[in-house]
């Protein structure tokens, strides 16, 4: 997941003598378009169907080879993450392996809790949220199967109060999860409902 | 701390390189303010410093003191000019009708905003959804709660630094630009401002305008404007907020 | 602006190599608690330029740290703070601020105008008052010794000579800036000050001026080397952890190594012990004070998943007895860790909690979890249910409802 915003500023800052240089499909400043209609995202292993024009930020060296992000009015207000079938064993995030905090391993037979207890843990070590309180963790059907909602919210060491939502579940020992975060005031509620268009349409391949 | 990182404003000149450069945005359908209306200048954050020999910048608290006072009267004066009233909010309780806990978030909101604007506008991070749409970023409903109960039009965030070369610094100046003729080139900067200015619309709650200011020289001596006097206050005022343009939409109707 | 300890600097790497061309001072000797007199009296301003600009920056900086949401709102334990630093702070007691940043990291900082800002790891951590007042009057002693301005007088007359030297290390307070956002920022006046940690020989004052204090105002000053003993155990539990060597920071560091410091200030407090005076501990007051948060100060430290730090951390504090929220997090700190083993590690853990009459909820929904995991469904299920009784609010209880119908 790329929602670390501090870091996120900071590696912009790095960027930002040298960054007109751009590969791939990105335009000069690390962003593609997403067109509304049918996309695939994380590697091809679903897919979804925005109905707004979203952009798609370039991997970065902090991203995992089955994750995808995409943001409306850039990271420090909203983003969303992808990620799809990670493999049991694997983690979320890219970490050293002798880092003191870490986040968690995902493991197949994770219990919902646990799972949330996960995504907690990346906002506290690499996202520098201070305070992080779950809202809410319900059962929800997703990609089909039976998955969970988890409502969120926290505040960052920037002082900004941010508000968030995942959907996942997992399937055949693999993680899929869609997750939405954003700025508490505005931002949540004027981008949640384009994330349940997109939550909806989520299709495995 | 809800304000907009220093850090992205002195890296932000980095991109845009030395001497005076401003470079402002607006909405698509930005008009600048204009006859009756009210603005308010939320808490604005002014530093003086002297540049050391060694390139510290040291803070003074007479000069900060002095600019501050400078800048918010030559601002009260230009906005008078185009038929504004100036309300500077000094601190969070300064505003009926508001708590200072309303007036803290919404400084946190646009410590993220603000930032957004720098890194997607100025420092090459372009979002491609917002390709020729001006500034295209809100501070939302909560602003267009802050209008409705203080009465205010638009809100204005205003920061501005600035330092100058002490004697000492001045001659390591003169030194890295002699060694450019001897083979030997290391320029050094010597005092230089930064400023940053953005207007919210609190009618709509849209951040309408954004202009951001960096002058510095790698010029002994070079100076632009001393706002620790009224005329220098006035002209980075003039700089700043003076020159407002309107935003593209607009100006192709005008031009029809 | 002092960092009590430099490991999240020592991380941050950067800002520390760049300072220490001109931090490093030359083989320390220890400094004599007796040698360390106040420099300032109360009531004390500043009259000259460089310290009133310092301090005109430093006001603004508190008006912004007042009003932060970071900061743990509790008139009650802010006003115990306010006491033990009014019991210290020797001839600027009556002028030093407490404010208690919403942080988990084991850290304080002094500022030139007479504030401090004590990050909630520091709480999470300290055993009895006598060890938070050693830290307290550590920092303290910074702003009785003047070591800001003294600092910043002597940096910039290194610079004047190593301007390269300080455009380094203005990246390197960009990168020690990061970690904290705007705050290391802002108290910092740019980046210019991160660069003006203190050197080592600055520290030693403080830790020297501080023992003092303490002792003069009847704690016990082996508390001070007690802090370090635990700092270094944590240290190195979260090395070894983590299977890796502690970082050797002595060469690049601006405050001593712990081992240093710990060594000095044992004999700085037999030095100024009162033979036949009785030194307090402040162990229950220090519990009670604290005792509203507890819960929260171990969930901030364990959700980081040191778990290392967090088991030493949780193991030191049952030194004074186990008990179900001690137990609870144990289990979560292995549970987090997540390598093989920790998983039983972990149910073995909830299972004795929730043997205590105050487990939290939490317990019974981990211990639920566990036994349903482990092939015990009809336990499991009973624990849940436990759970949902003493919690029916939690904001995960539909999903545990689904839970008991699987």
């Amino acid at each position: 997941m790329a929602v670390n915003r501090i870091l996120a500023a900071l590696i912009a800052l790095g960027l930002a003598s040298g960054c007109a240089a751009g590969g791939g499909g990105f335009g000069p400043g690390g962003y593609s378009l997403v067109r509304p209609g049918p996309e695939s995202v994380a590697g091809g292993r679903m897919t979804v169907t925005p109905t707004v024009a979203w952009n798609h930020a370039r991997r970065t060296y902090h991203d995992i080879r089955r994750e995808e992000n995409w943001t409306l009015n850039g990271p420090l207000l909203d983003n969303i993450s992808f990620i799809g079938g990670l493999e049991s064993g694997k983690a979320i995030v890219r970490q050293r392996r002798r880092a003191e905090r870490q986040v968690p391993r995902f493991r197949a037979e994770m219990s919902p809790p646990e799972l949330a207890s996960m995504i907690e843990t990346f906002f506290r070590v690499r996202a520098g949220s201070v305070e992080f309180n779950m809202t809410g963790l319900q059962p929800r059907q997703f990609l089909g199967r039976p998955g969970f909602q988890f409502d969120y919210t926290h505040l960052d060491s920037d002082e900004v109060e941010r508000q968030g939502r995942a959907v996942g579940a997992v399937i055949d020992n693999r993680f899929y999860l869609i997750l939405f975060d954003a700025v508490r005031m505005h931002y949540y509620p004027a981008g949640i409902g384009e994330f349940e268009r997109i939550a909806e349409s989520a299709r495995l391949g | 701390m809800a304000r907009l990182p220093l850090i992205l404003v002195s890296a932000a000149a980095l991109a845009l390189g030395g001497c005076v450069q401003t470079r402002q945005y607006a909405d698509v359908e930005f008009a600048p303010p204009q006859g009756d209306y009210d603005l308010v200048v939320m808490r604005p954050y002014v530093s003086v410093g002297v540049v050391t020999t060694g390139g510290l910048v040291e803070p003074r608290a007479d000069w900060t003191e002095q600019a501050r006072t400078n800048l918010l009267q030559a601002l009260r004066e230009q906005q008078a000019g185009r038929g504004g009233r100036t309300l500077v909010l000094e601190n969070r309780e300064g505003i009926q009708g508001v708590s200072p806990q309303d007036i803290a978030n919404l400084e946190r909101l646009f410590t993220a905003v603000g930032s957004s604007i720098v890194l997607h506008r100025y420092m090459g991070q372009y979002l491609p959804t917002k390709r020729r749409q001006g500034i295209d970023w809100t501070m939302g409903e909560d602003a267009v709660a802050f209008g409705r109960a203080t009465g205010m039009e638009y809100a204005l965030f205003l920061y501005a630094q600035d330092s100058f070369a002490s004697t000492g610094r001045t001659a390591v100046q003169a030194l890295g630009i002699v060694g450019c003729f001897i083979g030997f080139c290391a320029p050094q900067g010597g005092g230089g401002q930064g400023a940053y200015a953005a207007l919210v619309d609190l009618r709509t709650g849209e951040v309408v305008w954004f202009n951001l200011l960096q002058t510095s020289s790698l010029l002994p001596g070079v100076r632009f404007g001393d706002i620790r006097t009224p005329e220098g206050a006035a002209q980075m005022v003039e700089r700043l907020v003076g020159r407002m343009r309107a935003g593209r939409h607009v100006r192709e109707r005008q031009g029809q | 602006m002092t960092h009590w300890i430099t490991r999240r600097a020592a991380l941050t790497g950067l800002g520390c190599a760049c300072c220490a061309g001109l931090a490093a001072s030359p083989a320390e000797a220890r400094i004599r608690p007796a040698d360390m007199r106040p420099l300032v009296g109360p009531g004390y301003r500043p009259t000259e330029q460089d310290e009133q600009g310092l301090w005109h920056e430093y006001e603004r900086f508190e008006e912004e740290i007042a009003g932060s949401n970071l900061l743990i709102q509790d008139q009650r334990l802010a006003s115990y703070l306010g006491g033990v630093v009014e019991r210290v702070g020797g001839p600027a007691a009556g002028e030093l601020r407490v404010y208690l940043a919403h942080v988990p990291e084991f850290n304080a900082f002094m500022t030139p105008t007479g504030f401090m800002v004590v990050f909630s790891g520091l709480l999470t951590r300290m055993r009895d008052e006598a060890q938070l007042s050693g830290v307290l009057a550590h920092e303290a002693g910074h702003f009785l010794r003047r070591h800001h301005i003294r600092r910043w007088r002597d940096l910039k007359r290194r610079t004047d000579f190593f301007t390269i030297l300080a455009m380094g290390a203005g990246l390197g307070g960009a990168a020690t800036g990061a970690y904290l956002g705007d705050w290391v920022r802002l108290a910092g006046i740019g980046t210019e000050l991160t660069l003006a940690a203190y050197s080592r020989e600055l520290e030693a004052e403080a830790d020297a001026m501080g023992v003092r204090l303490i002792a003069e105002s009847g704690y016990d000053p082996t508390a001070m080397p007690a802090v370090w003993r635990q700092l270094i155990g944590e240290l190195d539990a979260s090395a070894a952890m983590r299977r890796r060597h502690r970082r050797n920071q002595s060469l690049l560091a601006t405050h001593p190594a712990p081992e240093s410091r710990m060594h000095d200030l044992t004999i700085s407090a037999e030095e100024v012990k009162d033979a036949g005076r009785t030194y307090d501990r402040g162990r229950d007051r220090y519990l009670a004070a604290i005792q509203p948060h507890r819960q929260r100060l171990l969930d901030d430290q364990v959700k980081l998943n040191d778990p290392g730090a967090s088991l030493y951390i949780i193991h030191s504090l049952a030194e004074d007895g186990w008990n179900g929220l001690l137990r609870f997090y144990e289990g979560e700190a292995w549970r987090l860790r997540g390598r093989n083993g920790d998983r039983e590690n972990a149910n073995q853990s909830y299972a004795l909690a929730v043997a205590f009459p105050d487990a939290p909820p939490e317990a019974w929904r981990a211990h639920g979890y566990a036994l349903i995991g482990t092939g015990r469904p009809a336990e499991g299920r009973s624990a849940l249910t436990r759970y949902l009784a003493m919690a029916p609010d939690a904001p995960d209880a539909a999903m545990v409802r689904y839970s008991l119908q699987q």
